[in-house]
């Protein structure tokens, strides 16, 4: 039934153009990784994010659009491997649209590779008893694997439209609109009640037909090279380093000289404070602007000129490699590290995740099959993954340092990692669940994806990050007006100067690395570009400072994931991991006369 | 050769082998549903393509990455 047929045979309608007291709501449902990100850009014009791995989507994304005549609400719900048996938190969000009359009408969508699954999902989906089209996706890739299917005979049997789109290319669009309006209950003989595997294994037979052998050697080939330890390791070590001269070389050294140096140190600042000091009389409100903790001078300098540069390159490489089908291949190699820590190779998405955004990742936990893991990954996450921002930082200035000096951080950074993990393993109560993953077809990414999921989470740094810094400054102008930041200092000494072996003056970084630990981390930048850190010190700061919570945002995402309790554990626990690591490393570094 | 003697675990199948899942182990339920709902059900064509580090097989045209233990569940007749 189409939203306009469907409002005629509405008892409390009797035209289509009828108010009703909430819009017909239209259900994307499907296994992970068939497109139904993809789908919903098509159908709606707005953008959700798309890659190429489960476990993009894990929350519900609703838009408008006119389907038939009206105005629906178009639901993207998360991947689904089945709608009953054992779900992960994920799954239960796709099912719970479904179960409690959320949606109206259902739009399946199937990978048409793998008509077998879509088809287990549309019997579980008949026995909901929701009217439905359903949507074989992807279908240029199936050709190339030599796969037809027959849609006409199968729409014939099923008694549902089958409609197949390339939604990427945007070729299949029109005919879905068009057969909304002919949506249905699928039917499925009583012989088959119940057994879903048994009933899409005969469809699929039946309806499915393999010619020729595939034309897809080139990906066969290139799956088994990054899948093989052999040449996986080496190719891993490539990418890493592919990454550090993207992002530690372009962007950390070559895009902050340009913008920091060049645009804000001889431009923008200078010029603003020539014009604040001309039209402002107060020396407070120009200290305020353009001071040594001012908006301009200090807030914006570290969000705009050293940490967006790194962000966006980052962001940018990143995007990459999550549209490539690479990411999910990481966790056959880490599968068995994973599995000492309490956790399965599965965690190896959330944890690089993390590497864009802890408080994104935080939410991806919910892939994970049981609460223990869950809880162990948002620790972790908390603990030891630094995000884009904070390793904008680091680079920023390890760079300036020595490699070795990267390396100690990263090495002690991990080891913690490690050890917390395994610890935890084996404190925390519950299970971990096996290790089951699908792994996504590798894909050349397209450019014009890549940019458009860029721009958003730049946008979003903007608009989530530089208010935060703002106000940190704001905090940190305050407090040294009022006296109180020297205070702070003095009361803080025997942690920062006796315990760590840092300047006096970290205090104050460390005190803005509990609001955001990049800001934290780009103070330090300055610092040490004043050549008021030694190499020990630079690095022991930056250990302390990327063990701990990443920031506010991050933070309220784990009381939301997993309470209150168990953030304020978590934050403490961290909190006194990263103190101890970093008097430790201090003192070993000292004693071994580590220089960098 | 008996029908019993061409089926085997997933498990012991070597690199390029390839065959017909017969069944999946019920021992653990959460397990079997799992893979079930990934595709691996009695009739799906599979094929081993990696060992180590960890158990890699096509099952129709989805590859799925597996420990070995829920390899051993997998009950293959060779072809």
């Amino acid at each position: 039934m189409s939203c306009a047929q469907a409002a005629v045979r509405d008892p409390a309608a009797d035209s289509a153009l009828t108010l009703r007291a909430r819009p017909r709501r239209v259900a994307l449902v499907g296994n992970a990784n068939v497109g139904k990100s993809v789908l919903f850009g098509r159908l709606t014009g707005q953008y959700a994010v798309v890659s190429n791995y489960p476990g993009t989507t894990v929350a519900v994304t609703t838009g408008r659009v006119v389907l038939g005549g009206e105005v629906c609400e178009l639901i993207d719900t998360p991947g689904v491997a089945a709608l009953d048996g054992a779900l992960t938190e994920d799954e239960l969000v796709a099912r719970r649209i479904l179960g409690e009359g959320e949606a109206d009408l259902v739009i399946q969508v199937a990978d048409a590779r793998n008509l077998r699954r879509g088809l287990m999902l549309t019997s579980q989906l008949s026995a909901i008893g929701r009217s439905m089209v359903l949507v074989l996706n992807m279908i240029d890739e199936a050709r190339v694997h030599g796969i037809a299917i027959d849609a006409a005979g199968l729409s014939a049997r099923l008694g549902i439209p089958v409609i197949e789109t390339v939604a990427t290319e945007g070729r299949g669009i029109a005919e879905l609109r068009g057969a909304l309006g002919r949506a249905a209950v699928p039917v499925f003989e009583a012989s088959h009640r119940g057994d879903h595997a048994r009933l899409a294994h005969d469809l699929a037979v039946q309806y499915r037909r393999y010619r020729r052998r595939s034309a897809a050697r080139v990906q066969e080939r290139l799956g088994r090279l990054v899948r093989e330890p052999v040449t996986g390791v080496p190719i891993l070590a490539l990418v890493l380093y592919g990454m550090y001269l993207a992002v530690g070389v372009f962007g950390a050294q070559t895009l902050v000289e340009l913008i920091e140096g060049g645009l804000f140190e001889r431009v923008i600042n200078p010029a603003a404070a020539a014009l604040v000091n001309r039209v402002l009389p107060w020396a407070v409100a120009r200290d305020f602007l353009v001071g040594e903790y001012g908006l301009i001078t200090m807030g914006m300098t570290y969000a705009i000129a050293i940490v967006l540069p790194v962000v966006a390159t980052f962001f940018f490489v990143f995007g990459f490699l999550e549209d490539s089908g690479y990411i999910p291949r990481l966790a056959i190699f880490s599968d068995r590290i994973f599995r000492s820590m309490g956790l399965n190779g599965k965690a190896v998405l959330p944890m690089v995740l993390g590497l864009g955004c802890d408080t994104m990742a935080t939410m991806t936990t919910r892939i994970l099959g049981t609460p223990k893991e869950r809880l162990i990954a948002v620790l972790l996450l908390a603990l030891g993954v630094p995000c884009s921002a904070q390793l904008a930082t680091i680079l920023g200035i390890l760079g300036g340092v020595s490699f070795s000096a990267l390396v100690t951080l990263f090495a002690v950074v991990l080891m913690q990692m490690f050890l917390v993990g395994f610890l935890a393993a084996r404190a925390l109560p519950g299970e971990r669940s096996e290790f089951i993953m699908e792994l996504p077809p590798l894909r050349l990414p397209q450019l014009r994806n890549i940019v458009r999921k860029t721009l958003l989470r730049v946008r979003w740094y903007l608009g989530e990050a530089v208010p935060l810094f703002l106000i940190g400054t704001g905090l940190l102008f305050a407090l040294s007006r009022l006296g109180a930041l020297t205070k702070l200092t003095a009361a803080t000494e025997p942690v920062v100067v006796s315990l760590l072996g840092l300047p006096r003056d970290a205090s104050a970084v460390f005190i803005m690395g509990f609001l955001r630990r990049d800001y934290g981390a780009a103070g330090l930048f300055q610092m040490s570009k004043a050549g008021e850190l030694d190499g020990v010190q630079a690095v022991v700061a930056l250990t302390v400072m990327t063990l701990f919570v990443p920031c506010v945002a991050n933070f309220l995402m784990m009381v939301k994931e997993q309470g209150l309790k168990a953030a304020l554990g978590i934050l403490g626990a961290v909190t006194v991991i990263a103190l101890g690591t970093g008097a430790v490393l201090n003192v070993v570094l000292r004693g071994l006369d580590v220089a960098f | 050769m008996s029908p019993s003697e061409k089926t085997r675990r997933l498990s012991s199948m070597a690199p390029g082998e390839s065959g017909k899942v017969v069944r999946v182990s019920r021992e653990n339920p959460d397990r079997a549903d799992k893979l079930m709902a990934l595709g691996v059900t009695p009739g799906a064509p599979v094929t081993v393509l990696q060992r180590f580090p960890g158990v890699v097989f096509l099952c129709d045209h989805t590859e799925l990455a597996v420990e070995p233990a829920v390899a051993r569940a997998i009950v293959v007749e060779i072809e």
